[in-house]
């Protein structure tokens, strides 16, 4: 299997989304407005929205302007209201006030019958062969994982399957089935498919939202919610966290990115391989990957036979609750195997646009001046080698003081900790990063 | 229509003569300053007291949003961190809620209720003054987190399982947990006595259907009190439980369900809401007549309409969880139940409206704030069914367009409404009238502030700005309208403080003109309040007064003449009762409601830092319990009053 070529593949197409999503983002800058449906859910509910908004400002024109009336016709002056002459002395008109009681009743069951359909509509699943996506909240990024094989099991590191999607009672765990994938910060769906979601989170409530695909849907943990997003267009949907999560909840985005089937299927390939392996030549990347093995394994797993991953695994407090020989000690939903400590699986980090919790973009403009990186600005790497350049700036700021860079827990064991890394130390990381395509 | 207790009589039959078992808190007699407010069990100084303390926290809660207002002006600010900033948004919505909007609606119920129904005072005096002081307890302790816990930070509805130690960790929460468990014993036993003064102290003659529309929005707040309060504090027991004592009511990894918090929360919470807006409708359906002169249009209407509101009210909550994952039949039920609440509300828009049409309408400041209740709740209501719509929900919910839509209830409603209370209201509880040239100026700065704050959040919520958040970034294009709603927040702090001017320069040139006195009626209104002389006397009523009609006053003031024309049969100082309280019995002031809110505030201050603190806070509380309850109801030996009628209930 020519790996490399299919590497490329899926690059170059991620890359022509990303021109689509430029042209988008340029022509509009407000990314999360929901009145720009993208997809079937986003565009069902946007007519309602529509019909509603019309109604209510339709109510909202004639109170006003029957006010207005009201108050300008009979206002008067002191003198005038103290004159001892009074208005006709009326208690009430029982027709006119029932009839205001039926009509807004009226008008209130007509939007009734618009909104019940819609809200059953939108929990309609997609065929079974589609892509299912478990999408996991937590303290303050996003995970993914994809039942690549379609066997509605997600789970199963141990060949005891408990979750399937039919059947959402059952308790969670999230070891990995092996032959699915598990991703961080951006999801990748094919364009014009309706890819069904299983939210849950692993340690508060967060919200789910891409505007532009569909509404909000909360990640309860201990429960998974299903829902649903498809796009019509390939592109990159932004979205934010949008239940309050505790600290940093104001830098816990999102974004989905669309790829024509193709490229999706490329890109999916992709996320199936171990690791890439630095060249044997790339001294710094080989001494980057030794100090990943020391320094970042015990959080963050790369798929690679390398490293060796802790056998006590851990729950969401760091905690050690279950070691992976013995079976019969009660599993948590916090324990996984792939995402020891519940930090994100960077495998295939270097095939991502943003990182720590899709605030910061991997790329940069050539010329960008360093210290202006800190946002993440989708206007984006439409030629990642004439224009762009990996954004190392933020990333060794990222790498050595996470805290700084955004607002974390680490010694509540939420969030990365600071590292006392050397700059020739932080040089090693990225440039290992860096192959992790 | 009173309850009548005697004092107990002693085996011989005479009245016993000692009536100061504890001499060290022995009854304060004839008190007068600090030590009279403190000892007070008058309902009208404890209204007073409610709407100070009340306006004290608007103040500080206030002071919280313009620190969020700041922060968000533009992006990328550092003003506060990711911290500071959930603790200050956490308060703000706290503070407001619990400790100025609610207190609001207890000033006016405690000041005006008796006296619209022409009551001595509430039924129990004691338990009155308890009411507030613990209220005010828990709002002092949820203060002090400021200081010593960092503010609460888990948001006003401090969903679980983000409020439990494992990711709350700091005592903020315990704070916020234990303050409101305290103030809402106060909004509990206010609601029984409230509840039992308008059932049974009534004035002879006023039936159901005679009773004020103010009376009647009041009632319908405090069953729902009394029915609210307590889900609440179910749900804080076990977050006390959970966070004190290592309970797992709502920890996930032992089999929890985190919604059961967003249940007991919103079970409590819509009714909420509604508590807040019905005593400003109430205040609005006294004021619109007034300065329309005209009556209440379609008053059973009204009154159903609010009891309806208060019965719907019930079955609403989950619509502030459509997106927690209900199914959709849930949903749609909640979401077809929602949109129905709202005919009620539009009945009472409708019926404000058709009273003023065809009236003479007066705009003083008053007025203004009451059609300010009509106009800008009638955003917030339009914006509520909007909500309602719960597919369209899914993308409006935990967005700016929710904060601009409870803001607009609540600011632009309650508080709107509350204003226009005050303005009214004023000259009975203080003697004389604020000054309309700053009204107005207080008037329009608040509308032009508020709108300019306000507004533009719907236009942020609909571009997607989530709520909550410490900052923004460029890239979401979200700048421009949160530096103006940021000018508005700053147009609207300063037009909101025009009020304790206005307090101040009114009462200032009231003094410089030797005081004089504004009379029984300055308004020419309709309620038996104005038949008593301003400032309301301690006794409020010389004699029970007997109510005929609906708006009984404006009656006795007002007939037709043979002609069918009205005129003025009396005037108002003919009919006012000349104050005159010899001959009446009042309720004897009391230390122990004060020491036992003391002592179940130091509980509190144990329940957070360390029981052993508990054993002194429930040796004060036991205390005064003992002392309230060994303190005859009677000051038999206080030689202000005359022992003529025992006419008062005591608690």
């Amino acid at each position: 299997m020519n790996t490399s070529n299919r590497r490329n593949r899926w690059r170059s197409g991620l890359l022509l989304a990303l021109v689509a999503v430029t042209a988008a983002a340029c022509a509009e800058d407000k990314p999360l407005n929901i009145f720009e449906p993208q997809g079937p859910q986003a565009d069902r509910i946007h007519g309602n929205t529509l019909f509603i908004l019309w109604m209510a400002t339709a109510v909202f024109v004639a109170t006003f302007a029957g006010a207005g009336y009201i108050i300008w016709k009979n206002r008067v002056s002191e003198e005038e209201f103290n004159d001892g002459e009074f208005p006709e002395q009326v208690h009430g008109n029982p027709t006119l006030e029932w009839g205001w009681t039926a009509l807004p009743g009226l008008i209130l069951a007509v939007v009734a019958v618009v909104t019940v359909p819609t809200i059953f509509a939108l929990e309609e699943k997609n065929d079974a062969d589609e892509l299912d996506v478990m999408v996991i909240g937590q303290q303050w990024w996003w995970e993914y994982r994809y039942d690549v094989d379609g066997d509605g099991f997600f789970i199963d590191g141990n060949g005891d399957g408990v979750v399937d999607e039919l059947d959402e009672g059952l308790p969670l765990e999230f070891s990995l089935d092996p032959d699915d994938v598990s991703t961080a910060q951006e999801m990748v769906i094919p364009v014009g498919q309706q890819v069904d979601l299983l939210i849950t989170s692993r340690d508060v409530i967060h919200s789910y939202w891409i505007p532009r695909l569909n509404g909000k849907r909360d990640a309860v943990p201990g429960r998974i919610h299903t829902w649903s997003l498809e796009a019509d267009e390939a592109g990159e949907y932004t979205g934010w966290c949008t239940e309050y999560c505790g600290l940093s909840h104001a830098r816990m985005r999102m974004s989905v990115i669309a790829l024509p089937q193709n490229d999706f299927d490329a890109w999916l390939a992709n996320q199936m391989l171990p690791a890439a392996q630095p060249d044997p030549s790339d001294e710094l990347a080989i001494a980057g990957k030794e100090l990943f093995g020391q320094q970042c394994a015990s959080c963050h797993v790369v798929d690679d036979p390398d490293f060796s991953y802790p056998t006590i695994l851990r729950d969401s407090l760091g905690d050690p609750v279950l070691d992976d020989t013995d079976h019969e000690i009660p599993t948590s939903i916090f324990v996984s195997p792939q995402v020891a400590k519940a930090a994100p699986n960077l495998t295939h980090f270097a095939s991502r646009s943003a990182f720590g919790g899709a605030i910061y973009s991997q790329y940069a403009e050539l010329d960008a001046n360093d210290d202006d990186l800190n946002e993440l600005g989708i206007e984006t790497y439409t030629d990642l080698d004439a224009n762009y350049r990996w954004n190392t700036a933020q990333l060794r700021r990222w790498i050595a003081n996470a805290p700084s860079q955004k607002d974390m827990a680490p010694d509540d064991r939420r969030g990365m900790p600071s590292f006392a890394l050397s700059d020739e130390q932080l040089d090693q990381l990225v440039a290992y990063l860096a192959t992790l395509d | 229509m009173a309850i009548i207790e005697e004092p107990l009589a002693l085996p011989s039959g005479d009245r016993p003569t000692v009536s100061n078992p504890l001499g060290g808190l022995s009854r304060p007699r004839g008190a007068t300053g600090l030590k009279d407010w403190l000892t007070t069990v008058d309902h009208k100084k404890i209204g007073i007291m409610y709407g100070a303390a009340a306006l004290f926290f608007f103040v500080i809660g206030g002071i919280a949003a313009l620190g969020i207002r700041t922060q968000l002006a533009a992006p990328d600010q550092t003003l506060l961190s990711g911290d500071a900033y959930n603790r200050v948004f956490t308060m703000h919505g706290t503070v407001m809620v619990f400790l100025a909007v609610m207190p609001l609606g207890a000033a006016f119920a405690n000041y005006l209720l008796p006296l619209q129904i022409g009551a001595r005072d509430v039924a129990f005096p004691r338990i009155n003054a308890f009411s507030f002081w613990v209220f005010l307890a828990g709002g002092i302790l949820l203060n002090t987190s400021w200081f010593i816990g960092g503010g609460a930070n888990g948001g006003w509805f401090n969903y679980a399982p983000n409020n439990g130690v494992a990711y709350s960790p700091s005592t903020g929460i315990d704070f916020w947990n234990i303050g409101l468990l305290i103030a809402g014993i106060g909004s509990m036993t206010g609601a029984v006595n409230l509840i039992t003064t308008v059932l049974n102290m009534r004035a002879p003659g006023m039936s159901w259907m005679k009773m004020p529309v103010f009376t009647w929005m009041t009632l319908v707040t405090q069953f729902l009190l009394l029915f609210a309060i307590p889900v609440l504090t179910v749900a804080q027991v076990l977050l006390l439980l959970d966070r004190g004592f290592d309970a797992n009511f709502f920890n996930v990894e032992q089999g929890a369900d985190p919604l059961l918090w967003q249940h007991l929360f919103w079970i409590f919470g819509h009714p909420e809401v509604y508590l807040m807006i019905l005593p400003a409708f109430g205040i609005v359906s006294e004021t619109i007549p007034v300065f329309s002169r005209k009556p209440i249009f379609g008053y059973p209407f009204m009154v159903a309409s609010g009891v309806g509101i208060g019965f719907m009210g019930w079955g609403v909550w989950a619509h502030h969880m459509f997106v927690s994952g209900l199914g959709p039949l849930s949903v749609a039920a909640f979401s077809a139940v929602t949109m129905f609440i709202a005919v009620p509300t539009g009945v009472k828009i409708l019926n404000w409206l058709a009273t003023m049409w065809g009236g003479k309408l007066l705009l003083n400041t008053a007025m203004l704030f009451s059609i300010g209740l009509v106009t800008q709740f009638t955003v917030g209501g339009l914006s509520g069914v909007m909500h309602s719509v719960a597919a369209s929900d899914t993308q409006q919910t935990d967005t700016y367009f929710i904060v601009a839509h409870f803001h607009y209830v609540l600011f632009g409603g309650a508080l709107f409404g509350f204003m226009a209370g005050f303005y009214f209201w004023w000259p009975k509880a203080f003697g004389y009238k604020l000054s309309e040239k700053w009204g107005k100026a207080h008037f329009w700065t608040m509308v032009a502030g508020f709108n300019l704050t306000f507004g533009p959040m719907h236009i942020l919520g609909l571009q997607g700005m989530p709520r909550r958040m410490q900052t923004y970034s460029e890239v979401q294009g979200f700048g421009l309208w949160n530096m103006v709603a940021t000018i508005g927040s700053f147009i609207l702090g300063v037009g909101s403080l025009l009020i304790l001017v206005n307090a101040f320069v009114s009462y200032r040139a009231w003094k410089r003109a030797g005081r004089p006195d504004v009379g029984p009626d300055p308004w020419d209104a309709r309620g038996i309040e104005w038949m008593i002389q301003s400032p309301a006397p301690e006794h409020n009523f010389d004699v029970d007064p007997v109510i005929t009609e609906l708006d009984d006053f404006w009656h006795k003031k007002y007939a037709e003449d043979e002609n069918g024309k009205l005129v003025r049969v009396a005037t108002a100082e003919e009919l006012a009762h000349p104050g005159n309280g010899e001959g009446v019995h009042l309720p004897a002031p009391s230390y122990w409601p004060l020491v036992l809110s003391i002592g179940i505030m130091i509980i509190g201050y144990g329940l957070i830092f360390s029981l052993y603190l508990c054993i002194p806070g429930a040796f004060i509380m036991m205390t005064a319990l003992y002392g309230w309850s060994l303190e005859p109801a009677d000051d038999l030996d206080a030689d202000d009053h005359h022992h003529g009628e025992v006419e008062v209930a005591h608690g």
